[in-house]
């Protein structure tokens, strides 16, 4: 019996001490795939043991990302400062002037806004081992990420429009608001381009993507859509019924608030052709932890920390996650993926700007 | 004080008003943001801007809100002071800290509450609706933004005119209702003007406000585009793409040139300001003037008032942070759910965000009527440029919104080597909101000091006091009723304030107000309400604690 117990003692000795040694000497183990020589970042983001990003995501929406960040490394000190975008990038542009050192990550989903700062030269490049798992649309020189896929979506209310308005495509929401003018006056709702600057992205894309985006803007301005700054106002507005059919809405919002109230509010992922935007994420050249930061981006590109942006109706990025987006369903064809590069600079100049925001003035008094 | 301590308290002043205000009229100049290694002088960004339709419409709708909201709000205001501090009419004690809950919530946050109940599908306006068939108003309109801008402006006018009405002997209204005039005649022809001066204050300041009102149009202008100087700014900045500082500087330009000649105005009405000294060397009992048949009306006033500016709001706010759904179709009793509140259980912020809010209102308030008050002591009872100087040098940090003067202190703190430590500390945030409430400070502290006789003062002089115990022995005491609603009205600026601090927000120095902006951003409008909430509860809390207190402290 006592040989026994002792055999046990031993074997168990015996089995768990290497593993526990392992553990130790690897420090908090390099993920599974990587290189082993990724154990020096680990090690210096430990040393750094802090890492400050900024991001426009709100801090409630990415709580479990967090977490799951902080549990893997919890060495590192995380600050985590949600703002808008236009505040983001006015306080890193004064703090890189200032020579304070910046943040250690940049996160936003004002893309053509991240794009200027990756492309004025204040991103440093890191090839990270995750980044073969992503698209090469989502990948701008090592230096800029896309880290989410998310659909522009329609959004409506289920307790008003009566599902045979319920528009597919496009098209189909141009001919409903020229058909039914009365029934719409009033009732659509979208970004203003002229006040917000994701508005703008999206609307530019459309052009490009559908040579008829004029008209059904022209249609828009007939009914007298209400144009916002804030995607929560508009989503509030059509769960109300005070509008009731919300054009170019960002799809994480809708689906996330869908979840809540499943019974108002109602999604489209438009058939002709859906544009998906990215959240980008750099890593600065001021960076004070940089190596922390490299660490915290590879997370936020890896499948762990896609699954837990899913799980908050944040597409995921990742070609090996893409059956649980909300875009699973639709031919990959009808998607437009926002490229992350220097075309988002297109419309930063300034001549061009004015002119596509003049466009738009003239096709929505109908002119 | 002594002429070189006033010297130098005004020398201080100067420096800390001008060098974020310095900093955007010279980037005002610039072709790029001020920071950058190659720029140059030009008056482009001027061109731009007066060449701009949007400015001038928003310049004119601006001027119009603050007309409306002015000549609203002081009549309202000034009686309901005179109502609540010079008569019998019941209940005042209770309704007094009612009075200040629009004040007490971020104006972005009460504006949503409008929407939720009397937006085209607000639970008032189905209500009404279901009833009458019609709705005779829509929530969207200029006019509508006015009556709110108005009405929730009122605490304003009152607190300014209630301080000063505190402090006035009640001999000169007696001896009107001798004479035979009514409460409403007392009111108008004695009370009131007797306290003029203060009333012009907050008349000045409240229409000075309507230049820089940013929540209330962001909200509701939003469907209909209506632009204000404040709200311009966004579009301004998206019409180039990148923030454009030197665009946003000039509008701020703008703002400064009409508040140069407010503050000639206001120096002009208070050159007889000492007409209206009214706590002299002879104590004066206070007595209230009894209104007889008059309270119902004057009941009614207040009711119909606390019921637009706060059930209303309130209520559909509070409403929206335990629905899941609100609006046309929904039965409420389906959708009543606390998930708003367990999901703010889970926002680290949050707790930090509350413990600091209270600490930069309670005690950071404090500190702020403090440096008011020095100030107004440097000033007090001294005919001279400095005080001039003053005089206009206060108005000006309020003549950046919020966002701007908080971008123009946030640059400060980082371009100034010794200050840049601060930046991401409580001292940078209480810093900023004290010099954006300066003017609004300097104000409510000069409001009581105008009122003491100068014979007091002069008494203490000839016995031997030197002038640093004159103020401490003499003039601070009496004054102390209105220093403490000095800090009452700090207090609750500085706990509702939002858009100043979110250029010093950092990890650590959350505040609620600043966190609701970068909620209402995102669209959380469940947290929105459900933080707010939370935040009107904690504030009924010390509304009500405070008015016990103040029950002890007068009886």
């Amino acid at each position: 019996m006592r040989t026994k117990l002792a055999l046990l003692v031993a074997t168990a000795l015996t089995i768990s001490i290497p593993a526990f040694t392992a553990g130790t000497a690897q420090a908090q183990s390099v993920p599974a795939g990587y290189d082993p020589a990724y154990a020096k970042i680990i090690e210096a983001a430990n040393q750094e043991g802090a890492l400050s990003i900024y991001s426009a995501t709100d801090a409630a929406a990415v709580s479990e990302l967090l977490k799951g960040f902080e549990a893997l490394y919890p060495k590192i000190k995380l600050e985590y400062a949600d703002q808008n975008s236009t505040e983001m990038y006015n306080r890193f542009i004064s703090e890189a002037a200032a020579n304070t050192g910046t943040t250690d990550l940049m996160w936003s989903s004002a893309m053509d806004l991240q794009m200027k700062l990756v492309n004025d030269g204040y991103a440093q490049s890191y090839s990270s081992p995750e980044s073969k798992s992503i698209p090469d649309w989502a990948n701008y020189k090592n230096e800029a990420f896309g880290t989410t896929a998310e659909p522009i979506v329609f959004a409506y209310n289920k307790r008003v429009v009566p599902a045979a308005d319920v528009p597919k495509t496009h098209a189909d929401l141009a001919k409903l608001l020229a058909e039914k003018p009365d029934a719409y006056k009033g009732k659509v709702t979208s970004y203003d381009p002229e006040r917000s600057g994701v508005g703008f992205l999206y609307i530019t894309q459309d052009v490009q993507a559908n040579k008829n985006t004029w008209d059904l803007v022209k249609a828009m301005g007939q009914t007298g859509v209400k144009l916002y700054t804030s995607s929560g106002a508009m989503i509030e507005r059509l769960t109300s019924g005070e509008h009731t059919i919300g054009y170019n809405m960002i799809g994480s919002y809708v689906f996330e608030r869908q979840h809540k109230d499943p019974e108002s509010l109602g999604v489209v992922l438009p058939s002709d052709y859906t544009i998906v935007m990215s959240r980008i994420a750099f890593i600065p050249k001021g960076a004070k932890h940089p190596n922390a930061a490299k660490l915290f981006l590879d997370y936020l590109l890896s499948k762990q920390g896609q699954q837990a942006m899913q799980a908050r109706y944040m597409g995921s990025i990742r070609t090996d996650l893409a059956s649980a987006n909300p875009t699973a369903g639709v031919p990959e064809s009808t998607l437009r993926p926002i490229h992350v590069g220097p075309e988002l600079l297109t419309y930063l100049d300034q001549v061009k700007r004015l002119k596509f925001l003049k466009d738009w003035q003239k096709s929505l008094q109908g002119k | 004080m002594n002429r070189a301590t006033r010297i130098a308290v005004i020398v201080a002043m100067a420096i800390a008003v001008l060098a974020p205000i310095g900093l955007v009229v010279y980037q005002s100049f610039l072709d790029g943001p001020f920071f950058q290694p190659k720029i140059s002088f030009t008056l482009d960004a001027y061109e731009f801007v007066l060449d701009d339709e949007d400015f001038f419409d928003a310049l004119y709708n601006s001027a119009v809100i603050a007309l409306g909201m002015t000549l609203i709000a002081v009549p309202v205001g000034a009686l309901l002071a005179f109502l609540m501090t010079r008569t019998d009419l019941p209940g005042r004690r209770w309704i007094e800290p009612v009075i200040l809950v629009p004040m007490f919530v971020s104006s972005v946050v009460l504006a949503f509450g409008f929407v939720v109940s009397l937006g085209p599908a607000g639970f008032v306006t189905l209500w009404f609706k279901g009833v009458f068939g019609f709705v005779p108003w829509y929530l969207y309109s200029k006019t509508t933004l006015i009556v709110i801008a108005g009405l929730t402006h009122v605490p304003h006018v009152f607190l300014y005119t209630s301080s000063a009405l505190r402090s006035l002997g009640s001999d000169v209204e007696e001896a009107a209702r001798m004479t035979g005039a009514g409460p409403l005649r007392t009111a108008l022809t004695v009370s009131l003007p007797m306290v003029m001066p203060n009333i012009l204050y907050a008349a000045v300041l409240v229409f000075f406000l309507g230049f820089e009102l940013f929540g209330l149009p962001l909200v509701l202008g939003d469907p209909e585009g209506i632009l204000v100087l404040a709200t311009y700014l966004y579009k301004l900045t998206n019409k180039l793409g990148t923030p454009s500082y030197q665009l946003m500087a000039v509008v701020v330009v703008a703002i400064i040139c009409i508040a140069l000649p407010l503050v000639a105005l206001q120096r002009f009405l208070l050159r007889a300001a000492n007409r209206y000294v009214s706590v002299k060397g002879k104590a004066a009992a206070q007595k209230p003037v009894s209104i007889g048949v008059w309270r119902w009306p004057a009941a009614a006033m207040i009711a119909a008032w606390l019921l637009f500016t706060v059930v209303v709001p309130i209520s559909g706010l509070v409403l929206r942070a335990f629905v899941s759904s609100w609006g046309e179709g929904v039965n409420l009793l389906d959708v009543l759910t606390l998930a708003h509140f367990r999901e703010l259980m889970e926002f680290p912020n949050l707790t930090r965000g509350i413990v600091n809010t209270l600490l930069i209102a309670s005690v950071g308030g404090a500190l702020s009527v403090g440096v008011y008050t020095m100030l107004n002591l440097a000033a007090h009872r001294w005919q001279s440029g400095w005080t001039k100087l003053m005089d206009y040098l206060v108005l000006l940090p309020r003549a950046m919104p919020g966002l701007v003067a908080g971008l123009a202190i946030f640059w400060v703190f980082l371009f100034t080597p010794f200050l840049s430590p601060l930046r991401q500390t409580m001292i940078a945030i209480w810093v900023a909101y004290t010099l954006v409430w300066l003017a609004y400070g300097m104000r409510l502290v000069s409001g009581a000091l105008l009122q003491i006789g100068p014979e007091l003062e002069e008494a203490g002089r000839i016995v031997g006091a030197s002038p640093g115990r004159v103020s401490r022995d003499l003039t601070i005491p009496l004054v102390k009723v209105g220093l403490f609603s000095s800090w009452l009205l700090i207090f609750v600026t500085f706990m509702r304030e939002y858009s100043t601090g979110v250029y010093l927000l950092a990890p650590g120095t959350e505040v609620i107000g600043s966190l609701l902006v970068s909620l209402w951003g995102t669209g959380a409008v469940d947290l929105v309400t459900a933080l707010s909430t939370v935040n009107i509860a904690m504030i009924g809390g010390g509304l009500l604690l405070m008015s016990l207190f103040g029950k002890r402290s007068h009886g």
